[in-house]
């Protein structure tokens, strides 16, 4: 066998190429069903209410309504998309936000829907309501849920409204900041923010003749919402088939149950076809976003600039619901760095307003931009370069990382060195101009994954797996089965799935997919190859040892002519002792594989109006192998802008009274437009996983992370003033140029301590 | 009521019975099931519903669709011909210049108007042309490197 790779490693267009530049790609909105009902849901207006009463009778009444729904109407259950069940699926006797669903409309269009919404009668009657996270989390604050202790799934936290803590300790924390040279503190805050997906949430159900229950989701987990959705309609989860649709962007936001309960519930009612499709308001008010972050960090440095501890204590606003698993960001506040001592604690918040959901690594692109500012922070107030700085306490291969596990092999190092070579550094701007950098760390995401391949009679083979596309990796997928079985790209079908037919997975997120569900394919693929080498083996009478497996057909080694093609091989199959051809793997779990990445901004600040403008953005990642080059340029560009966009004019703003998102549309929530932004330059580095794909490595969270600190350093570099609150908005920085201490945000550590200890 | 208009849709000259409230964008998807053109916020802000109208590119939500009674209507649907992809189309896929795809349609239709009437666009003047068209996969990077190879090879 030759090492060289045919299909791996090549930049070929994905392989839904076609489907979407001609437009058939077909999303969730797009699916239409003779007799089809429209779906609106009426959504709370109180931020924290108890509901007196609810009348329907006037919107039942409507031409044209087929059927109205309240939280009467649901199984009396609750559900969690975290830990904790926390939530029902529609408010059922209070309302905890505004924004929060109350009753839905099935209805022969959206309009007559709309028109029945506004005759639903609903009396309130209010409730104390806390909507700031720090005020939420000092003891004996108004509660959100003050019968928490009961929810299901509770464990450890500090009660009150803290619903989730998670910690990490290591060494004595209190010895090493006494025996530091210098110690600092400082504490950074990061905004509320949108996932800002293109294609807004929707969802079309169907009672098929059998009962069974068909949902065409836009879904980054098609499994996860089948398993909730039979759990808050308390019917069996065999019953329901979920359609994983085209997916229009979700990162993160659509990896659990949304409302496809509704137009499920619906359809159930009325026996027809029902479909909801979100507005761009609802984008931002009916679905979890990420919510505000603060975050206190102190480290301890010796003379020569070594880190000896450090102690982090973050609070995470999670809204009214714990929507999305604890709190990601603890394990970060180590930032890529070895650090002996550490004390890290991060605690999950209950306000009145829309709860938390996902975002690309949730919880860690706010500790990144807090870590790496307070990074470049210390090293200026210590005097040394912030980029030798970083190098004297980098993580390195045989370190222990946050949870004790020896830190493999890694091309942390070479992208360091990529990115000071391309960016030429260290140098020093003009006035007004500057250079920030920060470094990245993650690991390649795990979780069960399953994959089958078949070999059809012409010689193509059938990839079929759980896992839904967000990032072009059906086409990783691929190439990795064309390469493990010697075909080309487009000799691989991938086939469309849905939960009855495709084997189960876990969800795409957490760049999970090319490292896990890539290796169940390759594993599937070499199983399959296995099977056509012992199928040609059998015919030659040679050992398997003896054959190769390349070019569409398996030969003799050391008599290539003598060979079978995969499609004589695939026929000669169906009658053969073993049968068709058909390779299979499944896995639980991967093996740690971490992910670094080094990412430099350079910016102008116009200090007459504060705007601050990215002029170049330069970035390296270990990306292991890069399966399609293309594609993986693709995630870090994309990434990259979505943190430009985070660092900059993002913000979800929410009113601090009432816990209202008072900017939910795309003109005033301000995501990056082409003329905003530079070209991304790329540098991949490549030290291979002892585990993966072809030795490949996650890719798509960690060029999210860096934007902000980058762009915060870069502002110090230009200007000298160090922001620590996001977005680094013209407004923020003008008023900073102007002398206006931005620290606005305080964490009572001592209290947290304190309630810690008892 | 609905009412009676008429119009020409990728080179089809169509008559259909559309709600006077209809934005054209919705009289493509809920009457001619022309699904292609996306429905990204219904607000004008994001540019996933772009198509041509009489050669010039509008975001389709914010036009009546009676208002387009005569007009020419040219939807991602209409570029492709028996020949093959439009090169604009082509060129998305060959430099990785879509990934979800939501917004993709709205992108080539842009460019296609660009390129229309600049054979010869700037890489700024590229930029500005998508100007109003959200991205959140890409990054734009690999969108205007396509749009300019499609640029590139569109020239006579």
């Amino acid at each position: 066998m030759t090492t060289e790779h045919n299909v791996l490693g090549r930049s070929l267009p994905r392989v839904d190429a076609l489907d979407k530049v001609t437009g058939r790609a077909t999303y969730a909105a797009d699916v239409y069903l003779p007799d089809m009902l429209m779906c609106k849901v009426l959504t709370s207006p109180r931020s924290h209410a108890r509901i007196v009463s609810m009348d329907t009778s006037k919107a039942e009444q409507v031409p044209g309504v087929r059927a109205v729904i309240t939280g009467n109407d649901f199984p009396d259950r609750y559900f969690g998309s975290g830990a904790v069940r926390d939530r029902r699926i529609m408010a059922r006797d209070e309302v905890f936000y505004i924004g929060e669903p109350v009753a839905a409309v099935a209805a022969d269009d959206e309009v007559t829907a709309q028109e029945a919404l506004e005759l639903v009668e609903v009396e309130y009657e209010d409730l104390e309501t806390i909507v700031d996270p720090l005020e939420a989390i000092r003891e004996g604050s108004t509660l959100v849920h003050p019968d928490m202790p009961n929810f299901e799934g509770y464990g450890f936290a500090m009660g009150g409204n803290n619903c989730t803590l998670l910690d990490a300790d290591r060494g004595d924390v209190d010895q090493a900041f006494r025996d530091a040279n210098q110690v600092f503190e400082e504490t950074y805050h990061s905004q509320a923010i949108n996932q800002g997906f293109l294609e807004p949430m929707a969802c079309a159900a169907n009672v098929e003749a059998n009962g069974r229950l068909t949902v065409w989701a836009s879904t980054q987990g098609p499994y996860q919402v089948r398993a909730q959705l039979a759990s808050v309609l308390d019917i069996p989860l065999s019953s329901i088939k979920v359609n994983a649709m085209e997916l229009g962007g979700g990162f993160g936001a659509k990896l659990r149950l949304a409302f496809e309960a509704f137009p499920a519930l619906l359809a159930m009612k009325t026996g027809r076809p029902v479909k909801l499709i979100n507005t761009r308001e609802e984008v931002f008010t009916l679905n979890g976003p990420r919510l505000a972050t603060t975050i206190h960090l102190k480290t301890g440095v010796t003379s020569d600039g070594q880190i000896t501890a450090r102690e982090a204590h973050s609070v995470f606003d999670v809204g009214a619901y714990l929507g999305a698993g604890p709190n990601a960001g603890v394990g970060h506040a180590l930032g890529a760095y070895d650090i002996p001592n550490f004390r890290l604690r991060s605690y999950g918040v209950y306000t009145n307003k829309i709860y938390v959901g996902s975002y690309r690594a949730s919880g860690v692109a706010d500790m990144h931009f807090a870590v790496e500012s307070h990074m470049d922070s210390i090293a200026h107030q210590i005097g040394l370069d912030p980029l030798e700085f970083r190098l004297k306490n980098v993580v390195k291969e045989g370190d222990a990382n946050v949870s004790g596990a020896s830190v493999p092999a890694n091309g942390l190092l070479e992208t360091i060195e990529a990115v000071k070579e391309k960016m030429s550094l260290p140098r020093k701007s003009e006035e007004g101009r500057g250079i920030g950098i920060s470094l990245g760390e993650w690991r390649s995401g795990s979780g069960p994954s399953t994959a089958s391949i078949s070999v059809n009679e012409d010689g193509t083979v059938s990839l079929l797996t759980g896992s839904v596309d967000i990032s072009g990796s059906d086409t990783s997928l691929a190439q990795i089965a064309a390469e493990t079985l010697g075909v080309e790209l487009d000799q691989v079908i991938v086939a469309k799935r849905d939960t009855d037919m495709a084997p189960f997975t876990g969800p795409s997120g957490g760049s999970r997919i090319v490292y896990s569900q890539g290796k169940a394919v390759q594993m599937a693929a070499e199983d399959a190859r296995d099977r056509l080498v012992g199928l040609a083996a059998e015919r030659f009478g040679v050992p398997s040892e003896a054959l190769s497996c390349e070019g569409g057909r398996v030969y003799v080694q050391d008599n290539p002519p003598q060979s079978l093609t995969l499609s004589q091989l695939a026929a000669a199959s169906l009658t053969s002792r073993s049968g068709p051809i058909i390779g299979m793997a499944a896995l639980s779990s991967m093996p740690y594989a971490p992910v670094f990445n080094t990412q430099a901004a350079e910016v102008i600040v116009d200090k007459a109006t504060g705007q601050v403008r990215v002029t170049r953005f330069v970035q390296a990642q270990d990306v292991g192998v890069a399966i399609n080059p293309m594609g993986v340029e693709g995630q870090l560009e994309g990434g990259a802008v979505q943190g430009i966009g985070r660092a900059l004019s993002e913000e979800m703003q929410i009113d601090p009274e009432t816990g209202r998102v008072r900017n939910p549309s795309l003109s005033t929530y301000l995501m990056p437009l082409a003329i905003d932004m530079p070209a991304i330059e790329n540098i991949l580095v490549g030290v291979p996983s002892a585990d993966g794909p072809f030795g490949a490595r996650a890719v798509a969270e960690p060029p999210g992370f860096g934007p902000p600190a980058a762009i915060a350093n870069a502002i110090y570099d230009a200007v000298g003033i160090r922001i620590k609150e996001l977005p680094l908005s013209a407004d923020r920085v003008l008023a900073a140029l102007q002398g206006q201490d931005g620290d606005e945000y305080h964490i009572d550590v001592e209290a947290l301590k304190k309630a810690e200890t008892g | 009521m609905k009412r009676h208009l008429n119009l020409t849709v990728n080179s089809e000259p169509r008559q259909i019975l559309v709600e006077p409230y209809y934005s054209l964008l919705d009289m493509l998807r809920d009457e001619l099931h022309l699904t292609g053109t996306k429905k990204g916020c219904d607000e004008g802000d994001c540019g996933a519903c772009t198509v041509l109208l009489n050669g010039v590119p509008v975001t389709s939500c914010l036009v009546l669709a009676h208002s387009a009674h005569d007009a020419e209507v040219t939807t991602v649907e209409g570029l492709a011909t028996r020949e093959g992809l439009h090169p604009v189309q082509q060129a998305f896929a060959e430099y990785g210049g879509l990934q979800c795809g939501f917004c993709t349609p709205g992108l080539i239709m842009s460019a296609v108007g660009l390129l229309e009437k600049n054979f010869d666009p700037t890489e700024e003047e590229v930029r500005y042309a998508i100007g109003g068209n959200l991205c959140r996969c890409t990054g734009y990077t690999k969108v205007v490197q396509a749009i300019m190879a499609a640029a590139e090879q569109a020239r006579p």
